[in-house]
């Protein structure tokens, strides 16, 4: 046989005996198994850090426990933790609240983002600059953005000083302690959420109007369609991905409000700004209810889990309609 | 040796069957090219060839050895990709050190064919260069001499042609050919340009659905199509089809559709009368004659240069073309006569496609 | 046809500036609004920072700080105990940012580093193999989505509870995860990984997969493919996929102020305790750490903006 390369490299991948390390590595390589490999170890992570400790959530959940006695000590209640939940006014005011919150807050975050990006799109000179300043806000860590707040709140911060005069006219001590009142510490945690959140509404809709074709712009405007009717006929329709996932991004952690809470009011005055999260943790943390925590956090799962299905259908389903499927 | 068998190759993706059981063989230092419509089975059969897809059935032997289980990498194969597959980080002597560096050649020994492949293909002052900025058919050039450094003995090409313009594209053909004399390794080339396949190819095999049409040499294929889609599938213009029915005319035969009456050689298999056929003729072989037996009115011409193509309708909204010299006077609504020349007349089975004479 | 000409040239021109003029002021107006409103709290809170303790909360505010001062930030920076120039708070702990600054950083780089090489393999997996499913790129976003307080609770449970007493029980030695660098290590880790795999998975997917065939076909394995094809071409994806998701972790409040403290203290856990100290707030050294923490996070996050798009747009806005 007159060996070419390709003979003897034939020759010797056919015939020379593998060692078990080598054999072991040729198994690795194989397409079969060393697709899986990043799999398992990312699964198994995540069965380790998540699912592990969520059973145990949902077996605790069903014990009569807290925290400050001895785990031997507890016993089987079965579901009378989420009776309790259930029963629960306050948790039920938190939810209702949270929803609130994200409501007004994502609607806001939404419009404002919205204009914003249409606006800086017509901008030339200026665009990068504006961008530039309207996204530092996402950027920055959200409990600082609550310690700003805090600051700008006092009852002699600089929000009173801007008031003055036309509260002085009515007669009114300027220095209002805006966080003690229940609806405007309400306002104030929205306010944050929108200041800070607004960012990224605008980041993906300012890229959502460098997406537009001009094409389509132009042969609308060619047709003779106003300025109106080219926003609501051309525009508005080709943005939809965008404004879909900036709502399901926005509302699923508007939903876990917990860091301006906890640096502006503590939940308070009284229970008045309690999110769900926050409720959750004063439960378990301040108060040691962890058997009551655990079966609140696994109703307040199964909650999410439908909005959480919700949004990841509509992400799936925007994908698709934009990159065709792949 | 560089043979290459294929046995009873099958390759299923679901439930779709993209290759459908072929066997072929390509002998040591033969040009050999797949041609057939996209969605045919050329590429994925090229796959199986290089290891990147895993036979779902039958076999594939290289030289003397089964090769179905072994790596790409060690089959001792060069491939030539659609995309050119540069490595866009690498410089191009980077790109074809490559595969010498993974087998860990001594760097003495590559610069030395790096050096020897570049000259072959007259890319020696682009080395230094990012593939970036290298143009078309310098690319073209950087993804054959990184083939060629490494000595395969079989070369695989997927529509390597395909980026580049239609002038370069003409002259890498006529480079390609000349490197494989050069070379005398075994080429596989897989296009769907007829053209690059009748110019380039030693022998050619037309897929269709993930079957084998037809092997064989440029020449025979173009002049005895096996069937209707192979028939269709060479020459430009299309070659002409109508559909009739053959009558028996005493001893001879005759072919007769609507408008048409032509008379068939001899030499056709018995049981062949009162048979639904398609008549394929090319349209050098449409003769247009005033002494015709048959008539048309002329719909539009298209001049070539040397010569014209003739759009004529023979009846019933039905449209022939013709190739006739250049120096014509026919023009868009004037009447002709035409003759098909007998010899080059092809009869298929109107179900089937498959030959008949 | 009608309006055009009832219009000379001149009039249509005039009246076209007359109208891109005011709207340009209207636009230009809002935009400046929204920067004022935007810039305003940052910089109060810079300026509070340079603020001694007097002018703090005094009414009307300073805007600007009368007497300029560095002691909240020599406060926070202070190496050792506070002599008593400095210590004017008269406050029982020290609160130097040293301790925060040095768990934040370790703790982050670490979870984004392991978070990185895990989610870039297995995105690198699902582009190329489509393991998991079709399906698998989006539902493994659903972790992102579950409200961090419901984690929180499990994991507090499991590290604090369950682990000692498991490992008591089976070795003998008690063995929490609470208040551990690992715990809160592997927590950031696994919460940032869906954002890894999302983003790695646009820059994979970029990559065209015939570059690796060809270099399989020159005989590379699998890894060579992998470090000296794939890896250089999404090394800049990566960048930035660290920095997003180190920013992430950076900016996290609610894990680690659960999980943690006082053994690991990261800055933001770090930041929230001067509000409870019992002297009342102490809003200068705050407005520092404040400072100190968005500085770095800015910057990054500036570097890496127009890359956020991608990652924010989940794969629905092309480029």
């Amino acid at each position: 046989m007159t060996h070419t390369t390709t003979g003897t490299h034939l020759a010797s991948g056919k015939t020379r005996p593998l060692g078990a390390p080598a054999r072991l590595a040729k198994w690795l390589a194989s397409e079969r198994v060393f697709r899986l490999i990043p799999f398992v170890l990312v699964e198994g992570l995540f069965i380790v850090t998540i699912l592990i400790p969520f059973a145990l959530t949902i077996w605790i959940s069903m014990l009569k426990w807290r925290a400050n006695r001895p785990f031997e000590t507890a016993v089987f209640s079965g579901l009378d933790n989420y009776a309790g939940v259930l029963e629960n006014e306050q948790f039920w005011f938190s939810v209702g609240r949270t929803f609130y919150f994200a409501g007004v807050a994502v609607a806001l975050e939404l419009l404002i983002g919205f204009f914003l990006a249409m606006m800086v799109t017509n901008c030339t000179r200026s665009k990068k600059l504006y961008t530039t300043i309207f996204l530092v806000p996402m950027m920055i860590v959200p409990i600082v953005v609550g310690y700003n707040f805090s600051m700008i709140y006092i009852d002699s911060g600089p929000l009173n000083q801007l008031l003055s005069p036309f509260l002085e006219r009515f007669g009114i001590d300027p220095r209002i302690r805006w966080l003690s009142h229940p609806v405007a510490a309400q306002w104030a945690i929205i306010i944050a959420d929108v200041w800070q959140w607004t960012s990224l509404t605008f980041l993906i809709f300012l890229s959502g109007f460098a997406a537009l074709p001009r094409q389509l712009i132009n042969a609308a405007r060619v047709m003779g369609a106003s300025p109106m009717q080219i926003f609501f006929r051309v525009q508005l329709p080709l943005l939809k991905p965008a404004i879909a996932i900036a709502v399901v991004i926005r509302s699923m952690e508007a939903l876990k409000m917990f860091d301006p809470v906890v640096l502006l009011t503590f939940g308070g005055p009284g229970t008045s700004t309690q999110t769900v999260a926050y409720f959750l943790w004063e439960q378990v943390w301040q108060f040691n209810k962890f058997s009551f925590g655990a079966a609140a956090s696994i109703l307040l799962l199964f909650l999410f889990s439908f909005l959480i299905f919700a949004g990841i259908f509509t992400i799936i389903r925007q994908r698709n309609a934009i990159a065709g499927g792949r | 040796m560089a043979r290459i068998q294929i046995k009873d190759l099958v390759k299923t993706f679901g439930a779709y069957k993209a290759v459908s059981g072929i066997n072929m063989e390509i002998r040591d230092g033969e040009f050999m090219i797949m041609v057939g419509p996209s969605g045919c089975g050329k590429t994925t059969t090229l796959n199986m060839i290089s290891g990147l897809e895993t036979p779902t059935s039958g076999q594939i032997v290289i030289g003397d050895t089964v090769v179905n289980d072994l790596e790409p990498g060690e089959r001792g194969l060069g491939m030539v990709f659609q995309d050119l597959a540069l490595f866009p980080h690498m410089t191009v002597y980077e790109n074809i050190a490559f595969g010498l560096r993974v087998k860990k050649v001594p760097p003495a020994e590559i610069d030395r064919r790096v050096t020897a492949a570049a000259e072959a293909v007259h890319i020696g002052s682009l080395l230094p260069k990012l593939p970036r900025q290298c143009s078309g058919g310098e690319s073209q050039r950087v993804a054959l001499a990184r083939t060629i450094v490494t000595n395969p003995s079989v070369f695989l090409m997927d529509e390597p042609l395909s980026s580049l313009d239609a002038k370069l594209r003409v002259d890498m053909r006529t480079e390609l050919k000349r490197l494989h004399e050069r070379l005398k390794a075994t080429f596989v080339y897989v296009t769907h340009d007829q053209a690059e396949a009748m110019t380039m190819a030693d022998s050619i095999v037309v897929m269709s659905k993930g079957r084998i049409e037809q092997l064989g040499s440029p020449l025979a294929i173009y002049n005895t199509p096996a069937t209707q889609f192979v028939a269709g599938f060479f020459g430009t213009p299309t070659m002409n089809f109508l559909e009739g029915t053959i009558e028996a005319n005493g001893s001879g035969r005759r072919f007769r559709a609507p408008g048409i009456d032509q008379p068939l050689p001899d030499a056709l298999p018995a049981g062949i009368a009162g048979r639904k056929v398609t008549l394929g003729v090319r349209s050098e072989h449409v003769l247009v004659d005033a002494n015709g037996p048959h008539a048309g009115t002329v719909l539009i011409t298209e001049p070539l240069g040397d010569a014209t193509l003739v759009h004529f309708d023979y009846g019933q909204g039905k449209t022939l073309v013709a190739k006739v010299p250049p120096t014509t006077t026919l023009g868009p609504g004037g009447q002709l006569r035409f003759d098909f020349a007998p010899q080059a007349c092809h009869l298929f089975d109107a179900a089937g496609g498959e030959r008949l004479n | 046809m009608a309006v055009a000409s009832t219009l000379t040239p001149e009039q249509a021109k005039a009246r076209r500036s007359r109208r891109e003029g005011r709207r340009r002021i209207l636009r230009h107006v809002a935009l400046l609004a929204w920067t004022g409103f935007i810039v305003f709290p940052i910089y109060w809170m810079v300026m509070t920072s340079f603020k001694d303790s007097g002018e703090w909360v005094t009414w009307p505010p300073n805007w600007l700080p009368r007497e300029p001062t560095l002691l909240n930030y020599s406060q926070i920076f202070a190496f050792s105990q506070l002599d008593a120039s400095q210590a004017r708070q008269a406050t029982e702990q020290s609160f130097t940012i040293w301790k925060g600054l040095g768990d934040s950083v370790l703790v982050c780089t670490t979870a984004s580093l392991v978070s990185l090489l895990l989610g870039t393999f297995l995105a690198y997996s699902i582009s190329r193999f489509n393991v998991g499913g079709k399906y698998f790129r989006h539902t493994i976003l659903t972790i992102r989505m579950i409200p961090p307080i419901v984690i929180a609770i499990s994991i507090l449970m499991y590290y604090a509870i369950i682990i000692p007493y498991v490992t008591s029980a089976l070795i003998g030695i008690r063995i929490s995860l609470f208040d551990t660098y690992i715990g809160l290590i592997l927590i950031y880790t696994v919460t940032t990984l869906p954002f890894v795999i999302w983003m790695m998975l646009t820059f994979i997917d970029e990559v065209p997969y015939t570059l690796e065939h060809a270099a399989r076909m020159m005989g590379a394995s699998r890894m060579t493919v992998i470090w000296k094809i794939v890896l250089p071409l999404v090394a800049s994806g990566m960048v930035v996929t660290f920095l997003f998701v180190f920013i992430l972790n950076w900016a996290e409040f609610l894990l680690a102020l659960t999980l943690t403290h006082p053994d690991v203290t990261t800055l933001t856990v770090l930041l929230n305790k001067f509000q409870s100290a019992s002297e009342g707030r102490l809003y200068g050294p705050q407005a520092a750490i404040g400072t100190m923490i968005t500085i770095p996070v800015v910057i990054l996050g500036m570097l890496i903006q127009g890359h956020l798009v991608k990652g924010f747009s989940f794969g629905t806005i092309r480029k």
